[in-house]
This record gives C-alpha cells, structure tokens and sequence, in this order.
C-alpha cells in the first residue's frame, strides 16, 4: 500500500511539472505581457516549490526558520495572488469606466466585510491571527471573483474563455483553501498529512484548467469596446428609465389589486 | 465544530455554487448603441391595460349565466385569462427589454450612479415577484371586484405618465445621439 507521504511527495512533483507547463505556455503565447502579475504569481508558485524541497532537503534547520521561510513564501504566494486578482478585475471591467468605478467600491466593501469577519474569529490570539488573515484573504478573494462574475454577468460585460479560466481556477483554490483549512483546524487535524494531500489537489485542478485555457488562448479573443454616452446623457436616461419601471411595476400591483379585491 | 465556522464554510460552498450559476451563458446578448436608442421608443403594452382590466370583468360574461350558457361563460372566461397570461409576458418583456437598455446605457456611460443601479435591482426583484405571483392567480382564475371604475382610471393615468415618461426618454437618447454625433456639446435642453 502506498504511503501518505509518498502520495504527497509525488503530488509536490506533479504541481511543480505543471507549475513549469503552464510557464512554458504563457511565454509560448506571450500572456505574461498581458497579464504580468500573473505570471510573477506563478513564478512566486514556483520559487515556493523550490524553497518547500530546499526545506525538506535540510532537515538540522531550526524550526523557527523553516516556520520564518515557510510563511515567508506563503506570504509572497499570497500577496502576489491578490494582485494578480486585481489585475484580471481590472482587465475586464476598465474598459467600461463607469461599471468599473462602481464595481471597486463594490470589491472593496465585500473583501473588506469578509476579512473583518475571519479576522473576528481570532479573538485577539496572535498565533491565529495571522492564520486567520490568509483564510480572511482567501475567502476574501472568491467572494471578489464571484461577485466580479455576477457584475459581468448582470452588464453583459463580455469575459474572454483565458480570464474566465483564470477566475475559476482562483475561485476553485480559495474556497477549497478556505474549507480545507476550516475543516483541519477544527475536525481532522489527527488527517493532516491526508488533508494536505487532498488540499494539493484543488491547486492541480486550478493549474490544469489554466494550462488548458493558455493553450486555447487566441489573440482575437479580445472584445470591442462599446462607444461612450456623456455622464449626463446616463444620468437623464437611466432616471427615466427607473421611472419607467416603476411605473410598469405600478401596473402589476394594480393587476394585483385586481386580484385582491375579489376576496 | 462553531457555528461561526460553519457559516464560513457554508459561505465558500455557496461561493462555488455562485461561481457555477454566474459562469452559465447569457440568456440575451447586450444591445449595441444604436439599437438601444431604437428600441427606447418601442414597446409599450402598458397602453392597453384598461382593455385587460375590462376582460377580467366577471360583469362582462355574466349575461352568459343568466342566459343559461353556463359552460360558454367559463370557456370565454379562461380565454381572456389566457390573454391576460399573454399580456403578462408582454408586460414582462418590456420590463426586462428596459433593463438591457439601462445595463446598455450603464456600460457606455464613463460614470455610474451606484443609487440608481441599486434602485433599478429592487424594481427588477420587486417586478419579478409581483409577476409570479399575478401568474399563479390568473391561472386560479380571477373574480370580479367593487373598484374597477378607480382601478381602470387610475390605468389610464398611469399609461399617460408612462407615454410622457417614454417620450422624455426618447427625446434625451435622440438628443444624446446627436449630441455624441456632434462632439461633446451640452446637454441641459433636454
């Protein structure tokens, strides 16, 4: 039978041969000019990968540094996944100017909501409190990704099939992140070398629909704009559009009335 | 396990969730510029509402009871329920045919009032309710009631404050397109 660890080694080099393809394909289509906080995101991933196998490699480490240069790296994942977040939002949404200054204040009251509420958890204990924060920003991330997706959705604003991969397969990881990491911190934490394992499989998943979609990537992908009203021609027509419908909805309660006055 | 735990794990399998619903294709595809200036001075089946209130009189087939065609009374009556049901849809397809319009305008406008967006949102959710109620009633069948004079009155108003509404509307998109068409001249006539 095999080992967990042995599982999990062969899980660490599988990420990192898919790490290095999915490097590969977006120098092969040139998608790090496009999205270039991805692509230091992906370097961070794979720059992680070689400090983890250094770690194991150095066993007489104190565990202070091994703790210093895991979260480290951790902490670089991270951050530069966030950014690489805002890149793709802002990739999408820019070039609409209006939606998108709405949308900003929309990301920054739902990422904010979110982390304030994991942070809350903590109850002031510092060890937790950081722990706690990269759940925080986790969640914080799929709620962003999925209520950019409802934006878009609702304006019809058109996402190409790479930014749509790409917003999965964050969204994917984070929430798995996030009930992973829930569920170890309080229910398995006697499974956590199982756990982890699984854990390594939603970043497997996340890393196969990105290679996937660099490979199908096409320049022509990329969408028209629509052309610009003046702000003040919006205003007049959106509140006599509003008014319209309401007064269509006035004619449905009326149907109502109809309705209610016969009992 | 704590109950603020669950919620957050509840919180990210509803995230997924989200993700999957959110990614499904779009039932309708956005209008371009000028067709949204177009079909603002379409659609407007609100006009007919006092014919609709009228056929959902009872007093109007009653004759037919008292004339002992019991059966004819019933099938005219599940007739113009069925109209109504059309005209439903009708009302319906031009309240969602507002609200591309208004995503449209909202795509193209370089600002966008985030009230407006909101108050727009609670009239789709507040229209669709409404909606699915009045056709769960209709299908049960319609009775007559004291008001209709006030109710079919206060129909003809509303349609009225509707025409100058829609025309108010298709005067700034005309303005606007000829204002867009022109350079960035302003706009306080309309």
């Amino acid at each position: 039978m095999v080992e967990p660890l042995q599982l999990q080694a062969a899980a660490w080099a599988l990420t990192t041969s898919l790490e290095l393809a999915l490097f590969v394909q977006l120098v092969r289509r040139k998608l790090q000019r496009i999205y270039p906080l991805f692509f230091a995101y992906l370097v961070s991933v794979i720059f992680q990968s070689a400090a983890v196998a250094f770690l194991y490699r150095n066993a007489n480490l104190d565990k202070v540094t091994v703790w210093k240069i895991a979260w480290g790296t951790q902490a670089l994942v991270v951050i530069l996944r966030s950014l690489a977040l805002l890149e793709l939002n802002r990739t999408i949404l820019s070039r609409y100017a209006g939606i998108w200054a709405l949308s900003r204040r929309l990301f920054l009251c739902v990422a904010v909501g979110v982390i304030a509420y994991d942070l809350a958890l903590s109850k002031g204990a510092w060890q937790w409190l950081i722990m706690n924060g990269i759940r925080g920003l986790e969640l914080a991330m799929a709620a962003v990704i999925v209520t950019m997706l409802i934006f878009a959705r609702y304006y019809r604003v058109p996402i190409n099939q790479y930014q749509r991969a790409l917003a999965v397969g964050f969204c994917l990881y984070s929430s798995f992140y996030v009930i992973n990491y829930s569920l170890l911190e309080k229910v398995v934490q006697q499974y956590a070398v199982l756990w982890n394992f699984l854990g390594l499989f939603a970043f497997i998943a996340s890393l196969l629909v990105w290679i996937s979609a660099a490979n199908r990537y096409a320049a022509s992908e990329e969408v028209a704009v629509p052309p610009a009203i003046p702000a003040e021609l919006y205003g007049k027509l959106s509140s006599e559009v509003n008014r319209r419908l309401y007064l269509l909805n006035q004619h449905l309660i009326q149907l109502l009335h109809l309705g209610d006055r016969r009992q | 396990m704590s109950l603020p735990i669950i919620l957050l794990i509840l919180f990210a399998l509803l995230l997924v969730g989200l993700l999957a619903w959110a990614l499904r294709p779009p039932t309708r595809q956005i209008r371009p510029a000028l067709d949204v200036f177009e079909a603002l001075s379409q659609s407007r089946h609100c006009s007919r509402m006092s014919h609709i209130l009228q056929v959902l009189q009872p007093e109007d087939t009653e004759y037919l009871r008292e004339s002992g065609q019991v059966a004819l009374m019933q099938s005219l009556r599940q007739q113009r329920r069925r109209i109504a049901l059309t005209y439903l849809d009708q009302l319906q397809e031009e309240f969602e045919t507002l609200l591309e319009i208004s995503r449209a305008l909202a795509v193209m406008s370089p600002q966008v009032v985030g009230m407006q967006e909101m108050e727009r949102w609670k009239l789709s959710v507040a229209f669709a309710m409404n909606c699915a109620y009045l056709r769960w009633r209709l299908r049960l069948g319609l009775q007559p009631f004291s008001g209709f004079t006030l109710l079919s009155n206060m129909a003809t108003d509303i349609a009225r404050q509707l025409d100058t509404a829609t025309t108010r509307i298709a005067q700034a998109a005309v303005q606007g397109a000829g204002h867009s068409a022109l350079g960035h001249e302003n706009i306080d006539g309309l």
